[in-house]
């Protein structure tokens, strides 16, 4: 056994078994944490405080404290901007939620037991993941199309004609569609997570409860979604984390200007605009503003996650 | 399953490798380039034994852009003024179009911008100049002579102090199939009810009138609404009443636009709020549509897409009784970055740009954009040619109504681009009236431009 | 255990269905890119009439995508490498070490997520140009790595949290030092969760065009997805080319995520064992 041994200056401190276990702790963290500080967390955080100045470019240099904070909720334009974009984001991520981790779950059950061409199906779920979003949007862009696009011909061909939408021009639909657009990229992450949960509990258990005659459907909802509960947990707040700083897919089929009318225009897409791109077409930005929206955003999150980890916590304790 | 990965990824690296074998054409022509350009520069100064120091040095400025669709062109360009400059070259260098802004500013911050680059018209420019990114042209031999005021205002301080060339004018137009005209007995119209007229022959003969959508929210505003403005108010003159005060921005004018927009519904495709621009273009292009408005930029992509019918291009019709004013935009200019280190390098470019020679180059390789020199070229594309043939025929040319001092809204303001495209989608969408739009679009200007809020 | 006939039946249904909404998007993609621009408007779905080869051949010429795809291989591996190795080290140390520090730095490095990544363009350019690294792609193997951190320190540390505590217990008692539990004991069973770390970043940094766009304008040290992007722009009434261009960005990821599909289930299923 390792005893602590006095060196040869006395100080037995140094060798401290808990004070060298915090030492090799800490050197097991260091290289992540320098490169994280240096060139992720660093420059970020260090951009949040641009939303304390005003001024042109990227780097605004007049100090003026709250002041875009102030603007950010009490001008009328902003403000209905901001809860705009807010309330978008939360509707994306409620698709993502409710759609894509309940496919999520189903897939995952389908795909719990062996069966001929599971594998295959298995490729096939998570294989648009793998996909730039520049091809995602394109090709759904694509196939919503309301003169030759795949859905509108096939429901007219259908004798649906009526249900041949402008699916991405009609403000009530862009985002839903757009948000299913992502779900159909996305749905094999969860999947997989899901699987890798239901793949730990153990054949007997299932199996002595099917022997004792119960149903699939109990058997899920009784043995397999309590077990999965911090599987769940784990998807939840990625899904969270995820979709509020959702940008790509947007972009790739809306561009970042909220078209239609706003309706697609989400928290990071309206900070892109604000601090980066600029309106259009005078494209001159106000990163003073737009780190405050920025910061807003990370707030939010923030609150999210803590919120989460504060259950979760709690839950592991109960 | 780290190994498996790095060795997968090992085999890729060596596919790639095989791939670069096999690509070794492509591979060659690249450094193929420098040793032309190297047996040049010995060849100039054996020929010009006097040359000065400067010319013996190999410059290479880059010349960034918003037109990815240029690229073959600016290349015969740039060759040109290689010949005359044998030790410089200069490299076109684009970027997509939404990401160029924030690019080139991103650039210019850190330093790390083009030598040389396109710049935008009015504030977006000016707030560059501004911030000390781009060098003053002041000084630049030809700046006044070659341009006239007009065209050199949009990127220049109120002092006249100018900090870009101007190079490129764009037109608007209709694009038309002749071929669906002719077999519906219809002509060219000469007023606006009678294009409204012949729309009705065609939609009622199944086919789409035009091919416009609003996805792509610019393209109603920039190359539709903003071709019934100018013949409503009277062009240039009646623009200044506006800027000016003497003219609210909800006028019968403005109304009479705003109904023109609300005319065209009916005669736009199925589902035409997800109709983008490229879409449209197809529509046209297959022969679904039978019209376009579109700019004068799109010539070559329809010469190369709309091989199956005859087209040509009319000017949108003014109302009957209402004199016609052509949107002749001026739009895009070259600065130099003040911060290169090969700026006297980079302002025998710019006074390249103000060359005849550079201007016939322009006008005939990039058909359906127009030079700005004061001496017009004669251009060999039948099409641009129809194209500035419209200048001459109207009363009057103007630029956009909305990009002269009323682009850049102060914070929390809607500024009037935005404004005039929120409010045309809405009569679009059957959201607001003519004359409900018009009052939105004035109420948001009077907002913040002080002459709208005290219009009479 | 199996499902019974009609599970089975119903299993299959649901997840045909899913797999033609899943597999025809990419058909439509990979058949048009080889149709004439017109065939593609006139008959989307069917199999090409006249087979045509220019839009690869375009696409191929006029963007070096030999060179891009080299590029992207090296950083992609690189940065992989760096955070699997870095990013599982600091997940050790954050699942065993028990401190306020530690729960501190755990919710630091998630933090990173939460603000878009884009508001730091400036600050990182100006670093990598006082690197030195601007216009190669060397600039973006510290920033990937940078972005994947989060990522992997919340699936590795939660992962290496489930590990049965009594492995580290015995490690302890015969003398092991934290080095060798974590080379000898750890690593070997972490598999599954770096395979979800690595295919999860190797898709992110194959597909960013964004910090490419802004470090990078060489030619020479474009990544694919910044060709791409590029050519993308230009060819967007050309839908041969476009559709080209987008397979050449699509397939390598695509048969890459197959081959190793079976990687990552295998560790999936073998780490699974328990109970």
């Amino acid at each position: 056994m390792s005893q602590t041994i006095l060196t040869k200056s006395g100080s037995a401190g140094f060798l401290n078994p808990k004070k060298r276990l915090t030492l090799t702790w800490v050197l097991f963290l260091l290289p992540a944490l320098f490169i994280y500080l240096t060139f992720m967390a660093g420059p970020l955080f260090d951009s949040l405080r641009l939303s304390l100045y005003t001024g042109q470019g990227y780097t605004p240099t007049e100090f003026v404290g709250f002041q875009n904070y102030i603007n950010l909720f009490t001008n009328p334009l902003w403000r209905e901007k901001f809860i705009n974009a807010f309330t978008n984001t939360c509707i994306f991520f409620s698709i993502h939620m409710l759609v894509q981790n309940t496919l999520g779950l189903l897939f995952a059950n389908l795909l719990s037991t062996d069966f001929k061409g599971r594998n295959f199906f298995r490729t096939v779920i998570f294989a648009p993941a793998t996909l730039s979003v520049l091809v995602v949007g394109f090709l759904w862009t694509l196939i919503l199309n309301p003169q030759w696009g795949a859905v509108n011909k096939i429901l007219i061909a259908m004798d649906l004609k009526q249900l041949a939408l402008p699916w991405l021009g009609r403000e009530s639909l862009a985002l839903p569609v757009i948000s299913l657009t992502s779900v159909w990229q996305w749905v094999g992450m969860p999947t997989v997570m899901f699987l890798a949960g239901l793949m730990g509990i153990s054949d007997e258990l299932l199996e002595a409860a099917r022997i004792d005659g119960a149903s699939e459907w109990d058997i899920f909802w009784r043995i397999k979604f309590p077990l999965l509960k911090p599987v769940i947990g784990v998807v939840a707040i990625l899904t969270f984390v995820d979709n509020f700083n959702a940008f790509d897919i947007i972009y790739a089929m809306a561009g970042a200007k909220g078209e239609p009318g706003y309706s697609t225009d989400l928290l990071a897409t309206l900070f892109y605009r604000t601090g980066i791109a600029g309106e259009h077409p005078v494209g001159i930005p106000d990163m003073g503003m737009g780190a405050a929206i920025a910061t807003m955003t990370f707030a939010i999150l923030m609150t999210g996650v803590l919120s989460w980890l504060y259950l979760s916590r709690k839950q592991e304790t109960e | 399953m780290q190994k498996k990965l790095f060795g997968l990824l090992s085999l890729l690296v060596l596919l790639s490798l095989v791939l670069t074998a096999c690509g070794g054409g492509a591979a060659t022509e690249a450094p193929a380039e420098e040793p032309a350009a190297t047996e040049e520069a010995p060849a100039a100064t054996e020929e010009a034994p006097a040359a000065t120091e400067a010319a013996a040095e190999e410059i290479t400025l880059t010349l960034g852009s918003w037109r990815v669709d240029d690229v073959a062109a600016w290349e015969v360009i740039n060759a040109a003024f290689h010949e005359a400059h044998p030790n410089i070259t200069v490299k076109f260098d684009p970027t997509n179009p939404p990401d160029y802004n924030a690019t080139l500013r991103t650039q210019l911050e850190t330093g790390t911008g083009p030598d040389l680059f396109f710049v935008r018209s009015f504030a977006t420019g000016r707030e560059l100049f501004d911030a000390g990114y781009i060098a003053s042209l002041k000084d630049l031999p030809g700046i006044s002579d070659n341009f006239t005021e007009a065209s050199r205002a949009p990127w220049a301080t109120e002092s006249g102090e100018p900090y870009a060339v101007p190079i490129i004018a764009v037109s608007h137009g209709i694009y038309y199939n002749k071929d669906i005209f002719a077999a519906n007995g219809i002509e060219i119209p000469t007023t606006w009810e009678e294009l409204m007229a012949a729309s009705q022959t065609l939609l009622d003969a199944g086919v789409i009138p035009f091919a416009n959508g609003t996805k792509d929210a610019w393209d109603i505003n920039e190359v539709v609404m903003m071709q019934f403005i100018p013949s409503n108010i009277g062009g240039f003159e009646g623009r200044m009443a506006y800027l000016n005060g003497d003219r609210c921005f909800n006028s019968d004018e403005m109304v009479a636009s705003f109904q023109q927009i609300d005319d065209m519904q009916p005669y736009l495709p199925n589902g035409f709020e997800a109709v983008s621009y490229y879409d449209a273009a197809q529509l046209f292009a297959q022969g679904q549509a039978a019209m376009m408005m579109d700019g004068s930029w799109s010539i070559g992509a329809f010469q190369k897409d709309a091989t199956d019918f005859e087209w040509g291009v009319f000017y949108p019709p003014a109302l009957e009784g209402k004199d016609t004013y052509v949107t002749f935009h001026i739009d895009a200019a070259v600065g130099a970055n003040a911060a290169s280190p090969n700026l006297e390098a980079a302002m025998l470019f710019l006074e390249f740009l103000e060359s005849s020679e550079f201007a016939a180059l322009l006008g005939n390789n990039l058909p359906g954009f127009f030079p700005l020199t004061t001496d017009v070229p004669t251009l060999s594309d039948p099409i641009a040619a129809d194209f500035m043939a419209f200048n001459s025929n109207a009363a009057g040319v103007d630029i956009r109504f909305v990009w002269e001092k009323l682009l850049a809204a102060p914070s929390g303001n809607v500024d009037a681009y935005t404004s005039l495209n929120n409010n045309v989608i809405a009569v679009l969408k059957d959201e607001k009236t003519p004359q409900e739009a018009a009052d939105a679009f004035n109420a948001d200007l009077a907002a913040w431009y002080a002459p709208a809020a005290g219009c009479k | 255990m199996r499902w019974n006939r009609l599970q089975l039946f119903f299993t299959y249904v649901v997840l045909t269905i899913w797999s033609v909404i899943v597999l025809f998007p990419i058909w439509t993609l990979l058949i048009n890119s080889f149709k004439p621009q017109k065939q593609i408007f006139k008959d989307p779905f069917g199999l090409p009439e006249t087979f045509t080869l220019d839009g690869y051949r375009e696409a191929w010429n006029t963007g070096r995508f030999d060179l891009y795809f080299i590029n992207t291989i090296i950083v992609t591996v690189i940065a992989l490498g760096l955070i699997l190795f870095i990013g599982s080290m600091a997940a050790y140390a954050l699942a065993k070490w028990k401190s306020p520090v530690a729960n501190f730095l755990y919710i630091f490095f998630i933090a990173g997520l939460m603000i878009p990544i884009r508001l730091g363009t400036l600050d990182l350019v100006r670093l990598i140009k006082a690197l030195n690294l601007q216009d190669t792609y060397w600039s973006l193997v510290p920033v990937y790595v940078a972005m994947g951190m989060p990522i992997a320190t919340f699936v590795l540390t939660a992962f290496i949290k489930e590990l049965p505590g009594e492995m580290f217990e015995a490690a302890k008692i015969d003398g092991a030092s934290e080095w060798q539990v974590y080379t000898r004991i750890v690593l070997p069973l972490m598999r599954p969760a770096m395979a979800t770390v690595a295919i999860f970043n190797m898709i992110k940094i194959w597909n960013d065009f964004w910090f490419p766009l802004v470090f990078i304008r060489a030619e020479e040290s474009r990544t694919v997805a910044l060709g791409v992007s590029l050519l993308f722009g230009q060819y967007r009434t050309d839908w041969t080319r476009a559709l080209a261009v987008l397979s050449l960005a699509a397939v390598p990821m695509l048969i890459l995520y197959v081959l190793l599909a079976r990687e990552f289930i295998k560790g999936l299923t073998a780490g699974a064992v328990k109970g």
